[in-house]
């Protein structure tokens, strides 16, 4: 029995070969920060994350008008939306600017970080200028997109071979191209930022040995660069899609959910819900279901991408 | 960075829901704490406005014990904003509105203080205004609110310039509209221009129709819960005829791109590349400050057109009647707020009112408008509504307010096509009414 036991250890030893650990040692305790440490930002998120996402949590099972004292229905809220052909139509839209947001931006971003963080002339002249759109509030850049985007005086009128009669805000497609534009055109800068310093962290070894090796700028991208960015990459896709998910602004702005209800996505329909037609419960039960809808895509991201491992991007480095 | 602050924004959202709640949790037992310092709090609509309604307090902080403290929030938040505070300590004592549904969920939850008792104490609240303003702040037959700032009637705006090439009078009959609309097409112009981005432009169109087409009596029914007032004959030929004008080609086809409150369907009209445009008495000012010159030169305005065989009266009025000043159960200085009311007819409020443009409602309005800023059209504006039969409170504010985004909505889809007659009498039937 022992031996089974002793030999059942060496075949587990590899599969958590990164699980190891050195003897926790009087010397690293000693440099640990306490629990302590962690209390006021405990304190403050229990605050002002959890308290209110439980009571939020708990509004959705009330109705309210904010005026009248608030009403427990049950799960009437809920049964409603499941019947609401508008959050389905909201659901599907959010995924659809969501993944639009991640395919258009990704790509973009990786060769604008890369080439960024090389040493060009007036690479960083340039760069200062892509990184503009990211210091206006996503508000000022909607108003500035929706009186550029203006069918008579703005753009539109002077391209009308691309544009035709204009009327970018009144049909669902070109409405959901313009959103998407306008988010790519401010929220590409942020994730080239990401790329910029992953790229820069790339050992130069690396290049080095390709070089000598006779493999060309492409392949050096594709074979060294690319795979060096996979951490930064999920990073930066992460947050793009927590950002989809909750885009707001913009859609208030630009469309206000229209034509109809053709740009409605969830987190718009919340406030539609609750601060529209003042229907607090069921902008409630909107908030809660986005918030358990982004925090399990991020995990799933996490986990399939391998990030929580944290595997290394140094292979083959040292 | 703003990626990351998204989450937490959602999450800030949630809490302010929560904390409004728990804040109304504790209100009801220990009462108005804001109104226990001794001081009125008068909450109003930020715009520029304001300064007339800073010296008014002014005045009557002069002579009063009682001081009137004037709250104002940004316009755009200021619906939002009141629904939020008005059931927590800390709502004003008066605050501003548009009387009709804007109020009636407030006197449903029993907030408001009826005026009687301030009328019948003094009659003038009531007999120095126009009726047919006063009593849009009627609700259940008692009064809720004293008009204060201007009534603002939706008039049919236009270029003179361009009509006058395209050999066009101003609109009188329906009939008209409709053939200037071909005439102003021929010559290669937008008929009538639309800020159909913003929606309640759109729906001007819709409030109008509806009353020459069937008079007052149809919207009174449907706002008033009979849902069958919106599938009657009249209801569909009033929605026939839109459809057949925008089928003419009478807004183009980007109107839904267009705004009015960035300035885009007013240059249209401004810059000649359009004939029309349907807006609320406002529109003069917005066209003095954007077009100066267009504005002093070639801005006509005229009553919308009659509609021939119609049940409604042809000097029916359709917009925003004024605002009102609403007054909450819980004040503590209900003498001192009945003494700021009467403020709102005296001289000086009418004469500062019609310096920035405003027309107020009072009965000694008449007397100032010649000694006023622009004569013409005050005189205009006021005759029309002091004759009109009936004035049509425009339909998102008479309805009440958690209705007015289902509204739009319908509106605007029924407009574009993406709803045919019926789906937006359903659409309209489904709104709540109370």
């Amino acid at each position: 029995m022992t031996t089974k036991i002793t030999s059942a250890r060496p075949a587990a030893g590899p599969r958590n070969g990164s699980r190891r650990r050195p003897p926790a040692s009087s010397a690293t305790k000693v440099g640990r920060p306490g629990f302590a440490w962690a209390l006021p930002a405990a304190v403050f998120f229990a605050l002002f994350a959890i308290v209110p996402l439980i009571m939020v949590a708990v509004l959705s099972f009330m109705s309210w008008d904010g005026i009248s004292s608030p009403e427990f229905v049950g799960t009437d809220n809920w049964s409603r939306l499941m019947d609401d052909p508008v959050m389905f139509k909201s659901i599907w839209l959010t995924l659809l600017l969501t993944v639009l947001g991640v395919a258009v931006q990704t790509p973009l971003s990786i060769v604008l970080g890369v080439w960024a963080a090389g040493n060009q002339r007036n690479r960083a002249v340039l760069s200062v200028i892509y990184f503009i759109p990211l210091l206006l509030s996503a508000t000022a850049v909607s108003v500035l997109w929706r009186a550029l985007l203006d069918p008579n005086f703005g753009i539109p009128a002077e391209a009308t071979w691309l544009f035709g009669d204009g009327n970018l805000f009144g049909e669902q497609a070109t409405a959901i191209g313009v959103l998407a534009f306008v988010s790519t055109w401010q929220f590409t800068p942020f994730h080239t930022l990401i790329y910029q310093g992953a790229a820069r962290a790339v050992p130069q070894v690396l290049y080095q040995a390709a070089e000598i090796d006779g493999a060309g700028r492409y392949r050096q991208f594709f074979h060294i660069t690319l795979p060096q960015l996979r951490n930064s990459m999920i990073t930066s896709m992460i947050l793009m899609i927590v950002g989809g998910l909750t885009t707001f602004e913009t859609v208030l702005i630009l469309t206000q959910g229209g034509p109809g209800t053709d740009t409605t996505i969830s987190a718009y329909y919340m406030y539609d819900k609750a601060f529209k037609g003042f229907d607090f419960g069921t902008g409630s039960a909107i908030a809660l279901a986005l918030v358990v809808a982004a925090t399990i895509i991020s995990l799933v991201v996490v986990r399939v991408s391998g990030y929580d491992k944290m595997r290394s991007t140094m292979e083959g480095v040292s | 960075m703003k990626t990351r602050a998204r989450l937490p924004r959602l999450v800030a959202c949630g809490a302010t829901l929560a904390l409004a709640l728990s804040l109304s949790a504790c209100g009801d037992g220990n009462g108005g704490a804001s109104s226990d310092d001794g001081k009125i709090h008068v909450l109003v609509y930020g715009d520029a406005t304001n300064k007339v309604e800073k010296r008014l307090v002014d005045t009557f902080n002069k002579t009063s014990d009682v001081k009137v403290v004037l709250d104002t929030i940004p316009g755009a938040d200021y619906q939002k904003k009141l629904q939020t505070i008005i059931s927590t300590p800390q709502a004003p004592d008066v605050f501003f509105n548009w009387g009709g549904g804007s109020i009636k969920p407030f006197v449903k939850a029993d907030l408001l203080m009826p005026l009687d008792d301030f009328i019948k104490k003094n009659p003038e609240l009531e007999n120095k205004f126009l009726p047919s303003v006063f009593n849009n702040a009627v609700v259940d037959g008692k009064p809720y609110g004293i008009p204060m700032r201007g009534t603002q009637p939706v008039l049919l705006f236009h270029n003179k310039k361009v009509l006058k090439e395209a050999g066009v009078q101003p609109p009188k009959t329906w009939d008209e509209l409709l053939d200037a609309v071909d005439k102003l097409k021929d010559k290669g112009v937008t008929p009538i221009a639309l800020g159909g981005g913003d929606v309640w432009p759109t729906q001007m169109w819709f409030q109008y129709l509806f009353d020459r087409v069937a008079g007052p009596g149809l919207f009174e029914k449907a706002v008033g819960g009979d849902k069958s007032a919106w599938e009657s004959p009249d209801s569909k030929k009033a929605l026939d005829m839109i459809r057949e004008l925008v089928d003419a080609g009478a807004f183009g086809k980007n109107y839904d791109s267009v705004k009015y409150t960035n300035g885009g369907s007013v240059a249209l009209v401004a810059s000649g590349k359009a004939g029309f445009e349907l807006m609320g008495s406002w529109y003069y000012s917005q066209q003095l400050t954007d077009h100066k010159s267009f504005a002093e030169k070639d801005l006509g305005y005229t009553a919308f057109p009659s509609v021939a065989g119609g049940k409604g009266d042809p000097a029916n009025v359709a917009g925003n009647t004024n605002n009102y000043y609403s007054v909450m159960k819980k004040t503590k200085h209900p003498e001192a707020v009945a003494e700021f009311l009467k403020l709102m007819y005296s001289d000086d409020f009418v004469k500062a009112q019609l310096d920035i443009g405003n027309l107020p409602t009072t009965t000694n309005t008449d007397e100032f408008i010649a000694g006023s800023g622009t004569p013409e059209y005050s005189r205009f504006q006021y005759d029309l509504v002091a004759d009109a039969p009936s004035f049509q409170l425009s339909w998102d504010q008479a309805y009440p307010q958690k209705a007015s985004s289902d509204m739009h909505k319908a509106i605007q889809q029924f407009f574009n096509g993406q709803l045919d007659t019926d789906g937006f009498i359903q659409a309209m039937q489904a709104l709540p009414t109370e």
